[in-house]
Formats: C-alpha cells, structure tokens, sequence
C-alpha cells in the first residue's frame, strides 16, 4: 500500500503544530506502509516563499517531493479578502479568491496529484483551511483522508470547506470536540470517522530531584509549559495566581517556553526559557499538576505529556478541548473563573490521594490512547476499513456552482456561521472512536 | 479499533467539579455573578454613606466629568516697533532737510505760496493732515494700552489654566479616595458583622460555662452537706476541721466496698453514656442550675443512668465536654 501525506510544510526544523503532526503520522506510518510525502517548497507559514528546493528529498527516511509555490502571500490582500468572508455576505468566488489569497498556492502540486493520483492507494491530506488540501480532495476524490486540525476559527464557516469535508473518504480528528464541530457545520456524519489525536514520547525517567537541584526551587511547584502568549491564556493565569498567592503562600508557578508578553515580577513566579526536553520532563514531573491556560487548542501535547508522567492537569474550563479531556481521562480539572482556580487548585494541592489517582488516570488514558503503537494502529486499521468498503458509494466531490451561481452573494459571514455552532465538551456516551 | 473508554479508578471529575462549585456558591452564600456581586455593593454602598452630604450619583459625576483641558494661551506676537509720530502744522509743508538749501527752498516756497492758492487751498489739507497727525498719536497710544490689557489677561489666563490642571488633579485624587473610602467601608462592614457573629458566639459559650459551672458547683455544694446532718468525712474519721469551713474540697470518687463488680458496671456504664455515644456532646442548651435542696437527686439520677449512689460518683452531665469530664475523672 502506497500512501501520500499532502501537508503544507514539512521539513525537520519546522514545529509547527499541523506540520509537526504530518511529520510523526509520516514517519510511523512508513514503518507499515510504503510513505511519500507532498508538500510546498515554503518554510514560512507566513509569507509561503520558496526557501527549498523543488524535487524529492529524504528527511528521516521519508521520501519527500516539493512543489514551488507561485505567489507569496500580500498580507494586506489577505487581510482584506479576510475581513470581507469573515465579516460580511459575500460570494463562493471571494471565498475561493481567500484561499488562492491565503497560500500557499501551488498548482504544481495539485497538477501532481491529478496525474499521478493513482499511484497512491490514499492520499492523508492535512489542513483543511489550505489551498494543497482543498484542491488535493477535489481531484484525489475518493482516495482522500483528512486530518483537519481544526479549531473554532471564522475559516471554519466558509461554504468552500463544506464539500470538502464531505467529500473525503475518512476523517482523523484530533479531538471529540472537533469532530462535533466539524459535523456541525458540515453534516458529514456518514463520512468515516475516528477520534486519534497524536502520540507523544516521553521520557519514562524524569528525576524530580534534578530539576531542584538546578533550579533551587524546594517548595510545592506548579508548572506551565508553552508559549507565554496572552492568546494562550496567561495573562489570566498570572492575575488568578496572584490572587491565589496572596490567600495560599508557598507555591512556586514554573514558566517554561518563549515569553512573549511581560512575566510579573512575583517571588513566586519563575519563568526558566527554553530547556531541553529531559530538564522539561523533570520539571513536569516535580511539579503537583500542570496548568493549560489557553482558551483554544487543538489537543495539547504538553497536556498529554503531564499524564503521561502522572501528574494531574488543571486546564482552562472554557477551552472545549482540554475540558473535555479533563472529564473523558478523570485526570484533571478545570476552572472557568478565579475562585474555581484557587478551589481546584487547593483541591489538587492538598488532597494527595486525589492529585495520586488523577496522575494514574491520566497515565492510564494516555497510554490507553495517545502512544504511538495505538495511534498507528488506528490509521491502519482506517486504511483496512476503507480498503474494505466498496467505493462506489463514496460520494466524490461536487463540482462547484457555475459562473454566474459562483458570483452570487448569498454566503452568510464565516464568523455568524461558527458563532453558532454548538459549543462545550463532547463527552461521548458510548465511546465509539 | 481502541475507544475512549473511561477508566475511572474512583474518581469522577465532574462530580469532583460538582462539589467544588457547590462549595464556592456555599462560600458566596448564593450563586451570584460577578455583575450581581457588583450591583449588592453597590446598593450597600448607600446604606453607608449619607445621602445629605454624598450624592448618590457622584460616582457617576466623576466618571462624566469632561476635562476642562488646558487653556490655550493667547500667544502673544513679537512686538512690531510703533511708527515714529510726525509733527504736522502749516509750515511742515514749506520746510525742507537740505539745511541752507533747505531755507532757501523754503523761502522760495513761502514766495510762490500766492502763486499756489490760485490753484487750491492747501489750507483745509494742512488742516486734515495735522488732526490726522493727533489721531495717529492718540491711536497709537490706545494701541499701547490694549497691549498692556491683552498681556495683563494672558497673565491671568495661565492662573486660571493652571487652576484648572490642579483642579482636575484634585478630582481624580477625590475619586480615588472616594473609591478606597467606600471599599474600606463596605470591607469593615463585612468585618463588623463577622465580629458581631463572633461576639454572639463567644458571649453564648460564655453564658454556657457560667450555667455549667453553677450547676457544678451545685452539684458539690449538695455532696459536702448530705441530708440529716452528715459529716464531711474527715471530721467524721477524727480529723480536725478544715481552717476555712466555707471552702468546700471536690471529694474523689469513692469506691464502694461492698461490690465490686457493681462499681465497676456504675463507672463503666457512666463513662460509655458520656463517652461512647454520637449524642453525647456538647449540649447547647443544658438544663439549668439545681439548687442545693432539690438538685442532687435529680443530677445524680439524670447523670448517673447505671444507678449510682448519690455522692459516690462525681456528676458527668450530658452537656460536660470531654476534656472536663476526663479531668474530672483523673
């Protein structure tokens, strides 16, 4: 069996969240199947420049085929055609122009897929929102598998994805939420799909002793691992713990990643940068829970990190994801306010038995869940399945609407759109995946 | 194909959440938004504060108050020199600069001058020109005055300016402590009546302990005077009195020597009924004093369910706390 991975960027300096996620699917899968990655020749999800060379390369045993991308990104031409599909009724042309708009546009690599579509037995596109994946879906048709990554986002809302959610022949999600989402606003539940997520390797022997001894920290810690971003949340978290201190003295908040925004100048509060993965591993696992801030995520790994070394997570209540996580693995809890963080995080902090079992659950789920062999074995056992159905079923892409229908202003603001989506944790009641 | 199942050991996150919420809304004593937690300070708020003296919306006042903004000066142009004042009389117009030319030029003039009136009369010109002369004098000196006006209210604009900043300043220093003052007031109501509670309890164990120890010392008053003229003990065993005959001694529990095993039942029976039982603590209305009389056959039989004799065994009523009563047995 011969399977694409169609991503955006892919090189092994890049972090992103979906590339990196294209990256490990990649290079699991290949340990079963025979592998090609397609992608851009861009390394800057902003501008989407040329900066590798076209052809195939190997990257950690991949082999991967790049394709030039035919315009850089005009932030202002973006920005504009943006606001105009988020913000107000507009027409499928303007939605089409926002994605040659928004990148990276190369038609080589869709030319690509449509001539040598039959060579792969399936084509895992990731994205939804980008133009390799729209396109990708339309001319692989019924070869097509979609991981979305999608987050409640204006781009979400936009007709043009509808199709092409219903239009694959499998979809990975990420999480419960985004597949309901994602129903939501698609109808696609006939469409094949399975909750995976991806894996994490962590290290099974952090030493918390280490860490304070390096660090000089002896109290009670909790940990943040991430960027020190206002858009992840923190500036709650350092309000709430500053009001937390002045209540509860003795606990140390470790910060740890690139801050981007000013850290409180608290006795309390340590922000230690960037550190390897071990020092962040042992910091993890001195610490009495992890702590997730962030209003919006996808599916946090550090979180899937924390319950993989034992340690309970108290995450931010509002965030979907991460509360729905919380409830599904009973190995954390969350906060919508602050004296629900100072509670829960009393709670956590001085009910030992409590902090103990969570930390268990949490292994539990993870390695129930979230390790690799289970992650692909699930992608294996999609490509069995489909290879299985009769795909004469599937129904392929429909064609989009003619000249005049496609110029029509009849598309309702992306944002009004998901604004009305439902909203709150999936909690599955039987747990088909 | 794996599913989410759920492996619980024990613990339930959401009902874990359950209980969390439920004890904030039992700390808050309701549930209440933030908003609606805003609005009751508010409306405390003007309980506190006098309505004669505050007005109820300045806060509100405040908050609308436009800053008057810095008064602009009037800027003041550079100074342009006054034009010199002509002189202007009937013989300006013959008079020349040139010195001896000039007076032979004039006299010449003077000697044409009835050769010129066949043309005009200069004389109504020579008139105009030198009240036009005064005019210009006495315009330029009203210019000098509105000069000196003009500065004068340019002054007085930067007082009233600067008056104003400071009264802006003074504003917003108002407003802040007008803010502190109420937090600090509604902050030491809450305070107030958490030591109005406080006080109540405290006075309530207070009156608790002086009933108890009335009845106590009831209880002892009885046991030292037994009916029909018993002696205390010592005196009754040749001891001389004590010094002072009005302090009573608390009498140790005497054991019987007839039964053993029925002292032994009394006590345990006693200590099981004071001890062992979830009823037995603290009373919170305990029965009142006995008097010397009529109390201590009622104590003993209240107090004393195995059936012990009166005066043997020290009184443990239901209301004593543990610790007393442990003291009391040692």
């Amino acid at each position: 069996m011969k399977v694409a991975v169609v991503v955006q960027r892919y090189g092994a300096e890049l972090n992103g969240g979906a590339e990196l996620h294209a990256r490990y699917v990649a290079e699991h899968l290949a340990r079963h199947v025979d592998v090609e990655v397609l992608t851009s020749c861009a390394t800057d999800y902003i501008t989407w420049k040329n900066e590798l060379a076209p052809g195939i390369e190997m990257v950690h045993g991949v082999p991967v085929r790049r394709f030039p991308v035919s315009r850089v990104r005009d932030a202002d031409d973006f920005g504009r055609r943006s606001e105009l599909v988020f913000d107000e009724r507009h027409s499928i042309a303007s939605e089409l122009a926002w994605l040659r708009s928004e990148g990276p546009t190369s038609p080589k690599l869709v030319s690509y897929l449509r001539r040598h579509r039959t060579a792969y037995d399936y084509c895992i596109f990731f994205s939804y929102r980008y133009y390799h994946a729209f396109h990708g879906i339309r001319v692989t048709g019924s070869r097509a598998l979609l991981v979305p990554t999608a987050e409640r986002d204006p781009a979400l809302g936009l007709r043009i994805f509808q199709d092409s959610f219903r239009a694959v022949r499998a979809v990975m999600y990420n999480s419960f939420e985004e597949r309901a989402l994602i129903n939501a606003v698609a109808g696609n539940e006939q469409i094949p799909g399975v909750v995976v997520g991806i894996g994490s390797e962590v290290n099974a022997q952090p030493e918390p002793s280490r860490f304070r001894q390096t660090s000089g920290i002896d109290g009670p810690t909790v940990v943040y691992v991430g960027r020190i971003d206002e858009n992840k949340g923190c500036r709650e978290l350092f309000e709430y713990f500053q009001r937390y201190t002045n209540v509860s003295r003795g606990l140390t908040l470790v910060l740890i990643g690139k801050a981007i925004m000013p850290i409180p100048d608290h006795p309390q509060i340590r922000h230690l940068g960037f550190v390897s993965d071990q020092e962040k591993f042992d910091a993890m696992a001195a610490a009495d829970a992890l702590i997730m801030p962030s209003y919006y995520e996808s599916l946090s790994m550090v979180t899937l990190e924390a319950w993989a070394l034992g340690r309970p997570v108290l995450a931010n209540g509002r965030c979907d994801v991460l509360c729905g996580q919380c409830i599904r693995s009973n190995a954390g809890l969350y906060y919508e306010s602050y004296e629900e963080f100072a509670e829960t995080l009393h709670t956590i902090r001085a009910n030992q038995p409590l902090r103990e079992a969570l930390g268990r659950n949490g292994r539990t789920y993870f390695n129930t869940h979230y390790t690799w062999p289970v992650i692909e074995q699930k992608y294996l056992d999609m490509l069995a399945q489909l290879e299985q159905e009769d795909t004469g079923n599937h129904q392929t892409t429909t064609t989009l609407p003619g000249w005049f229908a496609r110029r029509r202003r009849d598309q309702p603001p992306a944002r009004h759109v998901v604004d009305q989506l439902p909203t709150g944790p999936a909690v599955p009641t039987t747990g088909v995946a | 194909m794996s599913e989410f199942t759920i492996q619980a050991d024990s613990v339930d996150v959401t009902q874990i959440m359950g209980q969390i919420r439920q004890r904030i809304r039992e700390k808050r004593g309701a549930d209440y938004t933030e908003q609606q937690i805003q609005e009751l300070a508010s409306v405390k708020l003007e309980r506190f504060l006098d309505p004669r003296q505050v007005r109820s919306n300045l806060v509100e006042h405040y908050r609308k108050l436009e800053s008057p903004g810095w008064l602009d000066p009037i800027e003041q142009a550079a100074p342009i020199p006054a034009p010199e004042a002509i002189a202007f009389n009937e013989e300006s117009i013959y008079a020349s600069s040139r010195g001896l030319m000039g007076t032979l030029l004039r006299f010449v003039r003077r000697l044409l001058n009835p050769l010129l009136r066949l043309f005009f009369n200069p004389d109504p010109i020579i008139f105009a020109m030198a009240r036009q002369s005064e005019i210009n004098t006495w315009t330029l000196h009203l210019l000098q005055r509105q000069t000196d006006l003009v500065e004068r209210v340019n002054k007085q604009f930067e007082q009233v300016g600067k008056k104003f900043a400071a009264r802006e300043d003074l504003d917003a220093l108002n407003y802040e402590v007008l803010n502190n003052l109420v937090v600090e007031m509604t902050r030491l109501a809450v305070d107030m009546k958490n030591h109005k509670m406080r006080v109540e309890s405290v006075a309530g164990r207070l009156d608790f302990d002086e009933r108890r120890a009335r009845a106590l010392e009831s209880v002892v008053q009885t046991r030292s005077t037994p009916p029909g003229g018993e002696t205390d003990e010592s005196e009754a065993n040749g001891a001389p009195p004590s010094p002072t005959p009005t302090r009573r001694r608390r009498r140790r529990p005497r054991r019987r020597s007839g039964g053993p095993s029925a002292i032994s039942s009394d006590g345990a029976n006693t200590r099981a009924d004071t001890t062992s039982s979830p009823d037995t603590g603290p009373d919170p209305q305990p029965a009142p004093p006995t008097d010397a009389s009529s109390g201590s056959a009622g104590v003993d039989t209240a107090q004393s369910p195995g059936g012990t004799e009166p005066g043997t065994d020290t009184p443990a009523p239901e209301d004593t706390p543990s610790t007393a009563r442990d003291h009391d047995d040692q």
